[in-house]
């Protein structure tokens, strides 16, 4: 049991209760042990709110929805409570000019001391127009903010990787943050929409250990993105026993078999879904019966269709697979998993690179800490 | 002596708009509403497999 008090700031309903209860969750979703939880608590209720401006850019909103609308009071809150929210269009009550000098004012006040969230992908065919706020193009406005930042965190695959509209032909040459912003840490948090915790869990650590988690070759926290769906899917079993859907409706699917001939993309997506669920009543895709589409996976989602599944080059998948009609699609740039069993789609020798420079370029901005000490 | 009036980013919604407005003796002359953003989805869509179109579509507007 935690001591402690709750949440003693802002203007938070939460429950003490409940308070700690996502503290534990943030806790575990970052691989900490659990006594850690009393000190991610600590760390939320010192007085160290750092100012947020986050902007939207090609988008739908769903990310700054699925954090507000999870639960009454619930994550959303506890998120805002944690840092000082200085501009967010979705959310302020400003318009039109004085919603631009808000963000001019937070910027000053703040320079080379925010955090910049992003929201949505930026466009770059014809220098840009195709997404304009206050007549400023979103790569003047993304370069000009982020020149403040002390780190940027891109929510959702549209900042991530370039999103839904970045699919081919990608009409307006939709890109993530790190195309257009090299010497910033970055942490990408891809998912369509991706999960609330994650953001949670990603400021709960930034505030406790004053730097950013440790990222995969495409920047995102290996507490959340390290694994693949499939490693613990609830449904795994399933698959390794040769239990399959065959058509929806049928009984297997009302069974809650193995959604992989179905075109499940679990096998190749790095993410933690399977895991720790949505709307805090743990559901997920594939919990719902559909399968996972691969939405943080750029060369995945939006490209490949719903319906074909990951070729698997696994001489351990069921031998039943090989008397099966499985559209499959080859995986690009697979690999085998260094000591797992399925086809890796992430890990390659360019990334790896990749790692150790990101680490680098964030340990040298931010104080160093020992975490789990 | 018309004057023109320009609302731009207009906040608490999904997406971007701008308004403009032209006031005239304290009377709204003329007005046009513009969403700044384009995606062209329409576009992504050609050529794919109409069973895969919700999945693209449902991602218009996530609120």
């Amino acid at each position: 049991m935690l001591e402690g008090e709750g949440l003693n700031k802002g203007f938070s309903r939460i429950s003490r209760k409940n308070f700690l209860k996502y503290c534990s969750i943030a806790a575990a979703t970052l691989g900490l042990p659990p006594t850690m939880a009393k000190k991610l608590a600590a760390a939320a209720n010192a007085d160290n709110r750092p100012s947020v401006i986050w902007l939207h850019f090609q988008e739908c909103t769903g990310c700054t929805e699925t954090l507000l609308r999870t639960n009454h009071p619930g994550i959303g809150e506890l998120v805002l409570d944690l840092i000082s929210l200085d501009y967010h269009e979705t959310l302020m009550g400003a318009s039109g000019k004085q919603a631009h000098e808000a963000l001019k004012k937070a910027m000053a006040a703040n320079r080379g001391k925010y955090v910049l969230v992003v929201e949505g992908s930026i466009p770059t065919k014809q220098n840009g127009i195709y997404c304009q706020i206050g007549g400023q193009t979103a790569i003047d406005m993304l370069k000009e903010v982020a020149g403040g930042a002390m780190a940027i965190i891109a929510i959702g695959s549209c900042a991530s990787w370039g999103g839904v509209q970045s699919a081919t032909p990608n009409p307006t040459g939709a890109v993530g943050v790190s195309e257009l912003i090299k010497d910033k840490p970055i942490v990408n948090l891809p998912g369509c929409p991706p999960n609330p915790y994650n953001l949670l869990s990603t400021v709960m650590y930034f505030l406790t250990f004053k730097k950013l988690p440790k990222l995969d070759g495409k920047g995102r926290p290996v507490f959340a993105y390290g694994k693949t769906l499939h490693s613990h899917c609830e449904r795994k079993d399933h698959f390794d026993a040769g239990r399959f859907v065959k058509k929806y409706g049928d009984e297997a699917h009302q069974k809650g078999y193995c959604l992989y001939v179905m075109g499940c993309k679990g096998p190749v997506t790095y993410a933690n879904c399977s895991a720790i669920g949505f709307n805090e009543l743990g559901v997920w895709p594939v919990s719902a019966g559909h399968p996972c589409v691969g939405c943080t996976e750029k060369e995945i989602a939006f490209e490949v269709s719903l319906y074909k599944a990951p070729k698997i080059l696994n001489a351990e998948a069921p031998k039943c697979l090989d008397n099966m009609v499985v559209e499959t699609f080859p995986v690009p740039g697979s690999v085998k998993e260094s000591g797992g069993s399925l086809v890796g789609a992430v890990v390659v020798g360019a990334a790896i690179g990749a790692i150790a420079g990101y680490a680098g370029a964030i340990a040298s901005k931010l104080p160093s800490k020992d975490d789990e000490k | 002596m018309a004057q023109k009036i320009v609302i731009d980013p207009i906040s608490r919604i999904e997406g971007h708009l701008r308004i403009d407005v032209e006031v005239d003796g304290g009377k709204v002359k003329n007005a046009w509403a513009s969403g700044t953003m384009f995606r062209g989805i329409e576009k992504i869509l050609e050529g794919k497999h109409p069973n895969d179109a919700w999945f693209i579509t449902q991602r218009f507007c996530g609120v």
